[in-house]
């Protein structure tokens, strides 16, 4: 079951609606819990014993530091001026050898579940180079849909408490809702403790206004995974499958329309999962913000799988960069070359971290990698020549805020984006290779021109609707993008305009939506990783 | 605090740090900026700034972090 399935959108979640709401406020946090696992067994049967042991361990880990701190905090109370400092190390001492195990078992089950059978086979390989006889086994494991996102979920709310940002929480069931919550399970967004844990236990009741901006966001999510990602499954698959009997051209198509379908479908989702949080009265946070506006790369992150960036920014990127020894080097390196520099070679070992981090996370395979070093790579060239790019804008007296230079950055952006993009779907980092290098040297508009594009599985008709519901979906985009709130516009409209807007709404994904014979919905891409 | 604003336009000019209060929201400070900013805070002002205290409501504005200063000071 997916969150499109007609089970999923005309059962369950009805049910779970009316369920959550007839029940007293102090049971709706439970009923949500219960309705989460039931939908996360649906998903992934007895795999559902890893949330089970991530969940216990996070609670065991908050029950030991809530009694660390209540004897800190009685030394504390009884001691002298002078040794309070001393308790508060001892206090801290201890609570991280129990955050360091927390996270090294529940990173532990990610990396055994999801990495071993790449470690093992890139272990044998190198066995096999050397010519040593030698093979160690290679265990597969099956990975609970989800693992990647609740994983990083456990580790900032454990961090969180160490830090003392959130207090330890030893409701079970809380926190058990909090990793759980399955409008997010499958594909994040990736939640912290302090954004969600409270309102979604708290079990405040559907609101009016929640309801309907809730549903409004819902059917506006299905409509960008139903009418246009799915509809360009069929020809994305064929064009990254036979690319090596395509031109140039066809294949710079594939790569366009593979970033296209990827972000219709991942916003999409995540418009579902955030509108299914505001009918349940919690506001999960957003995961895109217009990404296809990015004037750089790293302006792209912050714009494009937003909560991801955010985790590895927060619990990687600084603690790594803050480092007492990263500080040091930092200080030195400043008055030898500089404010600008000094910083930036501490933080490049921090952002490789970061990039390794990235590519690992989205799958066990080399293409992953590759495009987290990719990422890695631009962000990193772009740094350095920052303050040179900053020294040509100025002789060249260009206005950085004049409309030609802003769409000059967005456009190279964009370009950039779609190479990574072609890696990250291709099947396996040569054919990823193979692919650009047909797409520069064997570059032809020819087998688009003479309709060679039209006999990939989709057809004129498909294309048509694809463009301009794109169109359409730009034209929010660039209203979003200069902050026109369009659904409060909507909302304060009388209410035969307003209801006549979400009927066509809804009348375009039941007739427009690329479902049933001829058609291959795409997999939740994001469930996997 | 004026010297805080004089740090802050060395790092990036051009903004009006007097009265914006999405400094990191915005994107005028990215993760790059935060570091040497660190760095050079505590230099000037003779403070550490822990891990914990790099969180966007300390450095939205230069007002909270003039304010995050002052604590980190009373704290030592």
């Amino acid at each position: 079951m997916t969150y499109t399935d007609s089970a999923f959108l005309f059962i369950f979640f009805p049910i779970a609606l009316v369920l959550y709401n007839v029940l007293p406020k102090k049971c709706r946090g439970t009923i949500l819990l219960l309705l989460s696992y039931i939908f996360f067994f649906i998903i992934s049967r007895k795999l559902i014993i890893y949330i089970f042991i991530t969940t216990f361990i996070i609670w065991l880990f908050s029950y030991i530091v809530k009694k660390l701190q209540k004897k800190r905090d009685a030394d504390l109370e009884k001691c002298k001026k002078d040794e309070k400092k001393l308790i508060k190390e001892k206090c801290s001492k201890k609570q991280r050898i129990f955050l360091i195990l927390s996270i090294v078992i529940n990173l532990g089950l990610l990396v055994v579940l999801k990495y071993s059978g790449f470690i093992g086979s890139n272990i044998n390989a190198l066995f096999e180079n050397f010519g040593a006889h030698g093979r160690i086994n290679i265990f597969k494991f099956a990975l609970p849909i989800g693992i990647s996102f609740y994983t990083l979920q456990a580790i900032s709310y454990v961090t969180d408490v160490h830090k003392g940002v959130v207090k330890p929480d030893t409701n079970i069931g809380r926190l058990a809702l909090y990793l759980a919550f399955f409008p997010q399970i499958m594909e994040g967004p990736i939640c912290r403790y302090s954004d969600t844990a409270e309102s979604l236990w708290n079990g405040e009741r559907t609101t009016y206004e929640g309801l309907t901006f809730g549903l409004q966001r819902i059917i506006f999510g299905l409509a960008k995974k139903l009418i246009i990602a799915d509809r360009l499954n069929i020809l994305v698959n064929e064009i990254f499958a036979r690319y090596a009997g395509f031109d140039g051209g066809i294949v710079a198509a594939g790569m366009v329309l593979y970033t296209l379908q990827l972000y219709m479908d991942f916003s999409g989702v995540m418009d579902m999962a955030i509108g299914m949080g505001e009918v349940f009265n919690v506001k999960l946070p957003e995961n895109f913000k217009q990404p296809f506006f990015s004037k750089s790369i790293s302006d792209f992150w912050t714009r494009w799988h937003i909560t991801l960036g955010a985790w590895l920014r927060d619990y990687i990127y600084y603690p790594v960069s803050m480092s007492k020894i990263s500080k040091k080097t930092t200080s030195k390196l400043r008055k030898k070359i500089g404010n600008y520099y000094g910083p930036l070679i501490t933080s490049t070992f921090a952002l490789f971290l970061v990039w390794l981090i990235n590519g690992f996370w989205h799958g066990s395979a080399w293409n992953f990698i590759f495009y987290g070093m990719y990422h890695f790579t631009l962000i990193m060239l772009g740094r350095l020549f920052d303050p040179l790019n900053k020294k040509l804008i100025s002789k060249l007296h260009i206005d950085v805020k004049r409309a030609w230079y802003k769409s000059f950055q967005i456009f190279r952006t964009i370009i950039l984006v779609f190479i990574g993009e072609l890696f990250f779907r291709a099947n396996g980092l040569k054919a990823g290779f193979e692919m650009f290098k047909i797409m520069i040297l064997k570059f032809s508009f020819k087998n688009i021109y003479n309709g060679e594009l039209l006999n990939l599985g989709i057809d004129i008709k498909d294309f048509a609707i694809v463009i301009i519901f794109t169109i359409i979906m730009f034209i929010i985009s660039i209203l979003k993008e200069k902050d026109f709130d369009i659904r409060a516009k909507i909302a304060n409209r009388n209410i035969v305009l307003r209801w006549m807007i979400y009927l066509i709404l809804i009348i375009s994904v039941i007739i427009f939506g690329a479902y049933g014979v001829g058609y291959i919905p795409v997999d939740p891409m994001y469930a996997n990783y | 605090m004026e010297k805080l604003i004089e740090i802050l336009e060395e790092i990036e000019s051009g903004v009006d740090y007097e009265n914006c209060t999405t400094l990191v929201d915005d994107n005028y400070l990215d993760s790059l900026a935060i570091i040497s900013l660190v760095a050079e805070i505590e230099e000037e002002f003779d403070v550490q700034i822990p891990t914990v205290e790099i969180i966007p409501s300390n450095f939205n504005s230069a007002k909270a972090l003039w304010e995050l200063i002052e604590r980190l000071k009373e704290e030592e």
